[in-house]
């Protein structure tokens, strides 16, 4: 089953199928997701807004999750990631904690 | 490097729920993670709801922060960190029992080296991580 979406923000049409056996549901090149799954309760969820990227989660085999955040209602979502994802988004989410550090990170060369 | 300091714009949200008083709850919390018995009150922050010491977290709110709705009471651990605009770090926790995702600003007392942990772990991975740097 292959279908296809339109993504919210950029407009570009994405096949659901992606590489390598997953199913896709955030643009690959603006990793864009919409909100259709409600993840407090479970079920389809009437919210519909645009999700943005927020952050990268690492899973205990070592792949990459995508955490989306809902602009209008504020949920959260994670997927996984595709390899035609953005690499340029994903590795700005990636480093963005660590370009601004609440704390001197110098200590840590000393440990 | 001096401490940025945190531009006025920008404030926390309200704590408009209430919390019951007496004994075995109000005042501080016994983390799930480590044992760590933890005080509610934190510099930095108005909501505190990880440990300062292994930021483990326990689910027990539902879609507002601090309804207090869930009743899946699992534990929650850190499983990424995300900044906000104005330069804040902000823990996103798990359940481990249901999978739900919850965030959390940092706390001015959290562990240093569990954060830094946490922000290195994607680029930390031999795999995506250096490739993505590579094709870049």
């Amino acid at each position: 089953m292959s279908d296809t979406f339109t993504c919210v923000r950029c407009g570009l049409v994405v096949v659901t199928l992606a590489p390598g056996d997953a199913r896709r549901n955030h643009c690959p090149s603006c990793l864009s997701s919409r909100h259709t799954i409600d993840h407090v309760d479970g079920g389809p969820s009437d919210c519909e807004g645009r999700m943005a990227p927020l952050s990268i989660a690492v899973q205990r085999d070592g792949s990459w999750s995508l955490v989306h955040r809902c602009t209008r209602c504020r949920e959260l979502a994670l997927h996984p990631t595709a390899p035609d994802d953005n690499q340029l988004i994903l590795m700005r989410l990636a480093v963005r904690p660590l370009a601004e550090p609440p704390f001197p990170l110098d200590v840590f060369s000393t440990l | 490097m001096p401490r940025r300091r945190t531009p006025p714009g920008r404030t926390q949200r309200r704590k408009d729920v209430r919390h019951r008083t007496g004994a075995g709850s109000g005042d501080a919390f016994r983390c799930v993670g480590c044992r760590l018995g933890v005080p509610v009150v934190a510099p930095g922050t108005a909501h505190r709801n990880h440990c300062p010491s292994c930021l483990a977290s326990r689910h027990v709110d539902g879609r507002v922060p601090g309804d207090r709705a869930s009743p899946c009471g699992g534990r929650m651990v850190a499983v990424s960190l995300s900044t906000r605009p104005d330069g804040e770090w902000q823990l996103v926790h798990q359940c481990t029992a249901c999978g739900v995702l919850k965030l959390n600003r940092v706390a001015g007392d959290d562990n240093a080296l569990a954060l830094v942990r946490l922000a290195v772990r994607p680029l930390a991975d031999r795999g995506l991580g250096r490739r993505a740097l590579r094709e870049l």
